[in-house]
């Protein structure tokens, strides 16, 4: 990247270097100057900033002679860039005056209700009143007055009366997600800010809005009235929701979650959240969650103790090894685990069990011996960081909607192309949410199942074209691609996907360095999961993007740690740090660490599992933290396995569909409950920290769970924390040894794929 | 003295809206010598006319036009100001209902000297009747091959497209207007230095020209006659003549064009003379401050009304008789600008509609001494500290008002009626 230009400026007669065009309220900042503001809002464009008139300076350019030519007007400082010679006053009597007026202004209409406003205590309009205004109003007129509580949508309600007009909320949704459902009506005085004829506001981004409200005009629904900023505590946690890894911030009242708001991290979230997230974790505090082990006696499940609920999980085992062998043994779960909780999962069923029948995937795709991607492009699923998105020049945006799937990459795939001018492509058979908030994308709409057909296509046009990187290819593969490409020409492409040629050689023309591919679901569950994913792996490859940060091949995920829980070796056939159980030096390494001998043969994947479970063969199926009877791909198959498997151990935070069908329920604590590690989609590992207590003692953190379980198994486990599970992690999978907790960075830390290949 | 007509030259020729009595009169002459010159003769000649903006704020008309980028690596596009919303302000009005060809003919020429191929007139939402004669002018003036394709064959292009407001003053506001014309809420836009010049990044970011209909109708005529021409009449920095629309108290209103520098007085005599005894004078639409009687012996020209302590502004010449009462009349001022401020800045959007509200208590006979600070005050706040100009529009008139008239406020505060109608004679 080109070196900043610097320019000397000079705030309040102090002189500092800051990099042309800085916003002087960011040059402030960097010398501890406070100036006041309400509309500005570092992620939302310029453009539309400097409504407010808060953060007024007074300013001037030095003149040659030394002297300094002051504007004659006093500017807005978050519009007014740096450049060489500005010299700014932001605490003159003229700017006091100002505050003041603009204060008193903004208060004339403002309902004076703090003692019952949610924002009140942490509300930047009674901060900046306090430290700039005026201690009297001189107005003794009748306010204005508008509807106090107007629902916007389930989640949002709109005090009008509140609103000073900052445009921040507007702002949001026009520039960040791209929805454009709120707009300000009429104008002067009476403007109000409003949705289309009061529909509903319905982004899935629309809690941001109460985050970015100045005052407590945006309020939750949820939160309305639930407590005061002073009364609350605050712990650093991650969104659980999805695969993004989002920073958030638990509020909580003693042992209650009040609300969630976003957590600034750059790498991942900036500061947003959606909407899943924000408002998505009522359930940690929900009245219904397990508050004992229940043990099944005569069809009803009775309330037991740990003991004896340990006791017959162990009898159980040990009868069903003993008679039926270890594999006759099988665990589903894992990716709503923490990372030290998957990792001592497969520990568990491996070491104390002696069984390689674990899985956490319960979508269709569970290829065995992991897939073309690692073996590739030598990355698990995705190549590149979510930060890189913004850096991108074209997106490829394969059968995903993200803003359903994958929030938050959505919102820097929408950065990209609204802020960096990124090209958008879209394919997907349907018309999405996502192709509506970018403007015209180019639209692949091709036929359902075509998917494999299309990026053939591609492929052909891209060497066609010439541009193609053929050296990224072996040549004998090269020739034998070349050769199986012969038949895609655009003409039968387009007839076998209703694509237009036109459209597939747009599209081919966009391809190229800096062509970043995301895909989610629809490619996940696809039926020729492998040989989709080998020709994007050709395509990433050809146009250069082999090993490039602001291109590659990613495939999203879908579970808050589906990416940890691989990491961790909850697979079948591979031991933590993708290393396959059939490979002798690689399970010796790992034997040496634990201490133990290891079952050289893979074992079932989640599908083999249910099915042998559904006939009956699985004599103990051990389900953590996954609903399988309503979430597996194949719910009847879940559900024949669940009423067919010998013995059924449910872990869990609520009577789940699931455990209705078990023989044990565990109940175990939420992600507040407890500490840990979650690894987001771009490998990201996070950590979250542990809020408050459980509602009752005898709920368990799933690391308790199953170490006291390899306790009664007569295979000790021996962890006393997270933290010191981490240590073993790293010498298990030497990738995640920089992801101790004293050496975790704030922002988390993606693990390197490079020792991946040591491993081999 | 008379007037001295250079736009309103042929207004008065039957049939001059229409193509055929326009070229009979000399009607695109200008443009086919315009072409015929390099685009920087044609600017030149701009500059040595001195022509200044007729839309308010005389900025010279030049500097916008050599203003934008030479090159062709960006579309380049004309705006042509016809929102005219300044309150007593009807001279674009006449400018477009009568002389429709003149404007276009001085539209395209600004498109060819600052390489634009597309321009934009945004006519006020109130104006169906000009933006109707403009409509047919344009179609007039496609059809006989001087807009579109290849211009009278000389290679260069332009369409011209009427863009129609929807009833907002803001909208007249340059930055505004951009908003609007590119599909947003009619409001302001950041200025230099916080965003470039127009010229440089307006519509769609691409260098746009902003002049108004008188500026841009007053070409043609600079064009075939030459800018020293045009330079030679009026004041030395205020060259050419100015359309002021003369209205309220006088007995002959509408539009008079007369040379810059012309006394205020003698543009009174040629409106018919004053109804009654003059009070005040309003010179340059409603938002420029207040000029009283005994302050009106003042030439009309940019300089000489700003020593004066008002401005020449839009050239709206309110004339105002002593059977007005300031107090009515700045309240009816306030509630426009109220009613148009556009609501993105706080000075502004709370500042209009609080004096409103104070203006309605003391004609409601609620109000106090100090509210005539606080008035003031109210105006100090607004002034200079909002987004763009409407705001210190608003404060102008209301500050001047009571510098003059302080004495009227504070007997309509004391006895709770007008002065004006205490002394017996007729209101307004």
């Amino acid at each position: 990247m080109a070196q900043e230009e610097l320019v000397t400026i000079e705030i309040n007669g102090i002189e500092l270097q800051v990099p042309k065009g800085e916003m002087i309220i960011e040059s402030a900042k960097r010398i501890g100057v406070d100036i006041p503001f309400f509309c500005y809002h570092p992620r939302l464009g310029k453009g539309q900033a400097a409504n407010c008139r808060m953060c007024l300076v007074e300013a001037g350019t030095k003149q040659p002679d030394g002297s300094v030519r002051m504007m004659p007007k006093p500017q807005t400082s978050c519009t007014l860039p740096a450049s060489q010679g500005l010299v700014v006053f932001t605490d003159t009597v003229a700017i006091q005056k100002a505050r003041r007026g603009i204060l008193e202004f903004l208060l004339i209409n403002h309902p004076l209700d703090c003692p019952i406003c949610d924002r009140g205590g942490e509300c930047p309009l009674q901060n900046n009143t306090l430290f700039y205004g005026p201690a009297v109003s001189r107005f003794i007129e009748e306010k204005r007055h508008l509807p106090k509580a107007f629902p916007l949508s389930d989640y949002v309600v709109l005090d009008r009366e509140r609103c000073i007009h900052c445009a921040r909320c507007t702002r949001f949704s026009q520039e960040i997600s791209g929805d454009a459902q709120l707009e300000f009506l009429k104008r002067g005085a009476d403007m109000m800010v409003s949705t289309f004829q009061d529909t509903e506001f319905t982004s899935r981004f629309s809690g941001n809005t109460i985050e970015l409200c100045p005052v407590g005009a945006l309020t939750s629904r949820a939160y309305r009235f639930r407590a005061r900023p002073w009364d609350m505590k605050s712990q650093k946690s991650i969104c659980t929701r999805c695969s993004n890894g989002c920073n958030i911030w638990l509020d909580y009242r003693p042992n209650r979650l009040v609300r969630v708001l976003g957590r600034e991290n750059e790498a991942v979230n900036e500061e947003w959240t959606c909407d899943r997230g924000k408002f998505g974790h009522e359930y940690i505090s929900s009245d219904r969650r397990l508050l004992s082990p229940l043990i099944r006696r005569d069809g009803k499940f009775v309330t037991a103790s740990w003991v004896e609920a340990y006791h017959l999980i162990a009898s159980h085992l040990r009868q069903a090894v003993a008679e039926h062998g270890a594999q006759s043994v099988g665990a589903i779960g894992g990716a709503h685990l923490s990372n030290e909780e998957a990792y001592l999962l497969q520990k568990l069923m491996r070491v104390a069990v002696g069984t390689n029948n674990i899985d956490h995937r319960l979508e269709r795709n569970q290829v065995a011996g992991g897939d073309t991607l690692l073996a590739r492009l030598g990355v698990p699923f995705t190549q590149n960081a979510i930060a890189d998105i913004e850096r991108a020049k074209t997106l490829f945006i394969l059968g995903a909607d993200l803003v359903d799937e994958q929030p938050i990459v959505f919102l820097r795939a929408r950065k990209a192309w609204f802020r960096f001018g990124a090209n958008v492509i879209i394919a997907h058979p349907e018309v999405t949410e996502t192709e509506l908030r970018f403007d015209e994308p180019v639209i692949l709409r091709y036929r359902e199942g075509t998917e494999k057909t299309l990026i053939h296509g591609l492929l052909y046009l891209v060497l066609q074209s010439g541009k193609a990187v053929t050296s990224a290819l072996p040549s004998e593969e090269l020739q034998s691609l070349q050769a199986s490409l012969s038949a895609y020409t655009p003409s039968r492409v387009s007839q076998e996907t209703g694509v237009a040629e036109s459209v597939l050689r747009e599209t081919a023309d966009l391809l190229g360095e800096g062509t970043l591919v995301l895909c989610a679901g629809r490619v996940r569950n696809h039926p020729e999961y492998a040989e989709l994913v080998g020709a994007l792996v050709n395509l990433t490859l050809l146009t250069g993007n082999g090993a490039r940060e602001n291109g590659g091949l990613n495939i999203l995920l879908p579970e808050v740690n589906s990416h940890g829980a691989a990491d961790m070796g909850v697979l079948p056939d591979m031991l933590p740090g993708y290393v396959r159980v059939s490979d002798t030096t690689a399970r010796q390494r790992m034997e040496k660490l634990w201490e133990t001998a290891l079952p050289a043969e893979p074992g079932l994947n989640t599908q083999a599992m249910l099915e042998s479970a559904a006939e009956g063969h699985l004599q103990v199926l051990y389900v953590v933290g996954e609903d399988i009877a309503h979430k597996y791909h194949d719910p009847d198959l879940a559900r024949r396995a669940l009423e067919n498997a010998g013995f059924v151990v449910v872990q869990d935070l609520f009577l789940t569909e699931t455990a209705q069908y078990a023989d044990v329920v565990l109940p175990a604590a939420s992600v507040a409950e407890k500490e840990g590690t979650f690894t987001n989609t771009e490998r990201r590992v996070q950590r979250f920290w542990k809020a408050f207590n459980a509602p009752s003692p005898e709920v368990k953190p799933d690391l308790n769970i199953f170490a006291e379980l390899a306790v009664y198994l007569g295979k000790p486990l021996p962890v006393f924390s997270a933290e010191q599970l981490m240590e073993e992690i790293g010498q298990a999978f030497p990738a995640y040894a920089h992801c101790c907790y004293d050496q975790l960075p704030p922002e988390g830390v993606r693990w390197q794929t490079t020792s991946l290949g040591e491993e081999e | 003295m008379a007037e001295l007509k250079v736009l309103f030259k042929d207004i008065d020729v039957p049939g001059i809206e229409r193509l055929e009595v326009y070229e009979q009169h000399g009607g695109y002459s200008a443009l086919r010598k315009a072409l015929g010159m390099t685009r920087q003769q044609v600017i030149d000649e701009v500059k040595a006319s001195g022509l200044r903006g007729r839309g308010g704020a005389g900025f010279p008309a030049w500097i916008k036009w050599n203003g934008i980028p030479k090159d062709e690596s960006q579309p380049h596009y004309v705006q042509c100001n016809a929102d005219e919303g300044e309150p007593g302000t009807f001279k674009d009005r006449e400018l477009m209902l009568r002389h429709p060809h003149q404007l276009i003919e001085g539209i395209i020429i600004a498109g060819y000297a600052i390489l634009s191929k597309v321009g934009y007139i945004y006519i006020r939402g109130e104006y169906t009747e000009p933006a109707r004669v403009m409509r047919r002018a344009i179609d007039e003036a496609y059809r006989a091959g001087y807009l579109g394709k290849n211009i009278l064959g000389s290679g260069v292009d332009f369409d011209l497209y009427i863009h129609m407001g929807a009833g907002s003053y803001e909208c007249g506001e340059e930055s505004a207007m951009m908003s609007s014309i590119m599909g947003e809420r009619g409001q302001p836009r950041l200025k230099f230095p916080h965003a470039p010049l127009p010229t440089i990044a307006g519509l769609w970011n691409c260098p746009t020209l902003i002049n108004n209909v008188e500026t841009l109708s007053c070409v043609p005529a600079i064009i075939r006659n030459g800018g020293a021409w045009y330079a030679s009449m009026g004041t030395e920095k205020s060259t050419g003549t100015k359309i002021f629309s003369v209205s309220g108290h006088v007995n002959k209103p509408g539009n008079y064009e007369v040379e810059m520098g012309t006394p205020l007085m003698e543009l009174l005599e040629l409106a018919g003379g004053v109804k009654g005894k003059l009070k005040a004078v309003i010179p340059g639409g409603s938002s420029v401050p207040i000029l009283p009687a005994e302050k009106c012996d003042v030439n009309l020209d940019y300089e000489s009304l700003q020593s004066a302590g008002t401005m020449l502004g839009s050239g709206g010449f309110m004339v105002l008789n002593d059977t007005v009462c300031i107090v009515k009349f700045m309240r009816r001022t306030a509630a426009f600008y109220a009613h148009e401020s556009c609501g993105k800045c706080t000075p502004c959007r709370e500042g209009t509609r609080w004096m409103v509200k104070i203006f309605d208590r003391i004609l409601a006979g609620g109000g106090r001494m100090e509210d005539i600070d606080l008035l003031l005050d109210i105006c100090d706040q607004i002034d200079g500290r909002s987004y763009c100009g409407l705001g210190d529009a608003a404060a102008w008139p209301i500050r001047a008002s009571i510098q003059h008239y302080r004495h009227e406020y504070e007997y309509y505060i004391k006895h709770g009626r007008s002065m004006v109608e205490v002394e017996g004679k007729a209101v307004a």
